[in-house]
């Protein structure tokens, strides 16, 4: 499955930024894919806790923990839920644990190691600006 | 500057300024684009949705036709979801060129901070909520192929605390 990187608004600068983004369907709301970057520094899979409640995930038992990100601490709450990505002409749906943070800072969810890159085999062409996703089998 | 212009639409006559139609959509969401729009601020609405808005008349008694001349002459934007015809903006004045639409990434750019929903490369909708947005598309029946909130620091953009 290949994506091309997507440009986005460079803050404070007229510029843009090139960036592996991949839309991913969170427990099947699927009117409302979420806009992740592949990050290969983050160890497990990170979105924002609006994720979980605009997703309806149930989180009042979940393990919590502090951790870091971007910086910041933040508490997050982690839950196995469905992630699936769609190229136009394939579907991959798999289960992962997901960590739901608050505060969250960045725009967009973080696909880290566990719940993603051990997924997928991950192809960056950074200077053509694409990647490819192979599902492991 | 506010344009005046004298008009009638379904037998009515009107006189519509144009930051009576600025101020009267501040507050209103914007219904799904179909296929024409009218840019007022940053956001696109259907040309119908604003006259019904602004004139109180039935929609079923004007055509998309006459809304979108009529906002035109007050001098606002109008164009045409991409991908669905020759996707070019037409300028409000004879004396402002035709223009092509610009990259997403430089129409996202006015909306930093709020949350987007995105489809054809399109802004279908944004909102200051992530719950809004979802709202407003399960409201809608629309779908959108992705949704995140438009940068407007260094740590939003790259995830990172700056150096």
């Amino acid at each position: 499955m290949r994506f091309a990187f997507r440009d986005i608004p460079d803050p404070g600068t007229s510029g843009v930024r090139p960036r592996p983004i991949v839309d991913v369907v969170v427990e099947g709301l699927d009117v409302a894919p979420q806009a992740c970057l592949l990050d290969s520094g983050a160890t497990a899979v990170r979105f924002g806790a609006h994720v979980a409640e605009i997703c309806g995930i149930d989180l009042r038992d979940a393990p919590r923990t502090r951790l870091a990100v971007g910086g910041a601490v933040v508490t997050a709450l982690m839950a196995e839920v469905t992630l699936e990505v769609d190229d136009g002409s394939q579907q991959y749906a798999w289960s992962a644990p997901v960590w739901f943070c608050e505060p969250w800072a960045p725009s967009f969810g973080l696909l880290g190691l566990t719940g993603f890159f051990d997924h997928f085999t991950v192809t960056i062409a950074s200077y053509q600006e694409w990647f490819e996703l192979t599902p492991a089998s | 500057m506010t344009t005046v212009r004298e008009v009638r639409i379904a037998g009515h006559p009107f006189v519509l300024r144009s930051s009576d139609v600025v101020r009267a959509m501040r507050e209103v969401d914007p219904e799904p684009i179909a296929s024409h729009y009218v840019v007022v601020g940053t956001r696109r609405f259907p040309p119908k949705q604003i006259i019904g808005e602004l004139t109180g008349l039935d929609r079923a008694d004007f055509t998309t036709h006459q809304a979108r001349r009529t906002l035109i002459r007050l001098g606002f934007s109008a164009g045409r979801r991409p991908g669905r015809t020759t996707g070019t903006i037409s300028a409000p004045s004879r004396h402002r060129p035709v223009i092509a639409p610009r990259p997403l990434a430089d129409r996202l750019r006015p909306l930093a901070g709020s949350w987007v929903a995105i489809r054809d490369d399109d802004i279908l909708h944004s909102t200051q909520s992530p719950q809004e947005l979802v709202a407003w598309l399960s409201r809608h029946g629309q779908k959108a192929e992705s949704m995140f909130r438009v940068p407007e620091d260094e740590l939003a953009a790259s995830g990172l605390a700056p150096q």
